[in-house]
């Protein structure tokens, strides 16, 4: 190599880590949602995750609210913030709130929350993290899961249930009730 | 613990294909286009096999619907370097796409062919595709899995309802959607259970049974509606 390319060399290496680490910043800057929901207030006036998130205990996927049970609480009286009004303008449209999904498990993953929020009794912010102190809503997931947090959980609670003979029944008759099988998770 | 496994009954299979395309559209199994059909790799979980009758050369066929026969002494787990086939607790052999390298050591152990290899990204996930199953990438096996996310959906419903699971929620999409009923499912390792039942029959019979592959798919011979 002369000596005359290899400053063309670092400057074509510099625009390309410009513009990788462009894409990084775009890619993780995270997601926007259309209205600054706070958890925290919400939360604290002893609201469960599940008033909102109610698809929890009944289906696999815990969802976003619609508009609908948002105006439940938010329909009546005078208001001065901005978010509020945001919320009865798409009630008033008719239309639901654009939220977007920001937790996303791997597409070969099947975690139904029902069975976790129900029958397992799990806290949701045993996955999700301290959604409980946020007074905006998070970019991105506050916790990044791994598989052994699903296996060593399952791991720990089944050791643990076979000491209880109720439970132990119960794991019997349902088959599988702490399964740590691969395709219990995966699809 | 259940040992699931399916009876087939050749006399009622009258080859109408309706098991072959309930599987694709529940188990999202990729349509691999002309070109690639045309090298030999169209993939399909469930394959209805066609036969001539030996008695009856050239007037009678035989048809044979194939899916994996979820053998409970596997040849296929047994040569995969990365445990990403293996038969469960419950007999289900398990193909877990997120570990397999693509080896294809599995498929050439496959005595009954019933293993596929995405050559390419036939597909994306997206609306018209079943949420409950993954789209499989580029470069990994299927297989047909008795449709074991029919199985997970059913055990979190008793789970979340606080009941017991009851063994006939549990049917793959194959033997739901056949017309002449030729499809049976259930536990094998119940007595009293109907698949129980019929595979104790003189008329069951294995597929290569001599290879010692012990399948749970069982057929019963036909012939024997005909009189
Ligand atoms: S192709 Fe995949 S499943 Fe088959 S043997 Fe290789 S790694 Fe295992
Ligand atoms: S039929 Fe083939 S793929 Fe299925 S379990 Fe037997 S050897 Fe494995």
């Amino acid at each position: 190599m002369t000596s005359n390319t290899t400053p063309r060399l670092l400057l074509l290496l510099v625009i390309l880590g410009a513009f990788l680490t462009l894409g990084y910043w775009v890619n993780c800057s995270g997601v926007e949602q259309p209205i600054r929901f706070p958890h925290k207030t919400h939360l604290d006036l002893n609201l469960a995750c599940t008033t909102c998130h109610y698809r929890a205990e009944k289906d696999a996927v815990a969802g976003r609210p619609p508009t609908a049970l948002c105006l439940g609480c938010h329909m009546g009286g005078d208001t001065q913030s901005e978010e509020i009004k945001k919320i009865r303008a798409y009630g008033e449209k008719g239309q639901e709130i654009p939220w977007r999904r920001v937790w996303r498990l791997p597409e070969h993953v099947f975690f139904p929350h029902q069975a976790h929020v129900t029958a397992a009794g799990l806290k949701c912010q045993t996955c999700h993290g301290p959604m409980e102190t946020l007074t905006r809503p998070p970019a991105r997931p506050l916790k990044t899961l791994a598989m052994d947090d699903c296996v060593g959980c399952h791991k720990a609670r089944s050791a643990a249930q076979k000491n209880k003979a109720n439970e132990a029944r119960l794991a019997t008759v349902t088959a599988q009730r702490l399964p740590t099988d691969c395709i219990a998770c995966h699809r | 613990m259940a040992l699931w496994g399916m009876v087939i009954d050749l006399d009622r299979c009258t080859g109408c294909q309706a098991c072959v395309i309930a599987c694709k559209a529940e188990n999202n199994v990729p349509a691999v286009g002309e070109k690639e059909a045309k090298r030999e790799r169209i993939i399909s979980w469930m394959q209805v096999l066609t036969e001539t009758d030996e008695e009856h050369h050239g007037e009678k066929m035989r048809f044979i619907p194939r899916p994996c026969l979820q053998c409970d002494d596997p040849p296929c787990t047994k040569v995969c370097p990365v445990y990403a086939t293996y038969r469960n607790p419950e007999g289900i052999v398990a193909q877990i796409y997120a570990r397999c390298i693509g080896c294809r050591f599995c498929m050439a152990a496959c005595p009954y062919n019933a293993k596929y290899f995405n050559w390419h990204t036939y597909q994306k996930e997206g609306p018209g595709q079943n949420p409950d199953v993954s789209v499989r990438p580029k470069g990994v096996v299927e297989k047909c899995t008795f449709c074991h996310h029919r199985l997970q959906k059913a055990r979190v419903r008793a789970l979340a309802e606080k009941r017991d699971f009851d063994p006939r929620e549990y049917v793959p999409a194959c033997a739901e959607a056949c017309p002449a009923q030729a499809i049976f499912f259930g536990d094998l390792s119940d007595p009293v259970s109907e698949v129980a039942r019929l595979a104790r029959s003189p008329r069951a019979f294995k597929l290569q049974e001599e290879l010692g592959t012990k399948p749970k798919v069982i057929y019963l011979t036909e012939g024997e509606g005909g009189g």
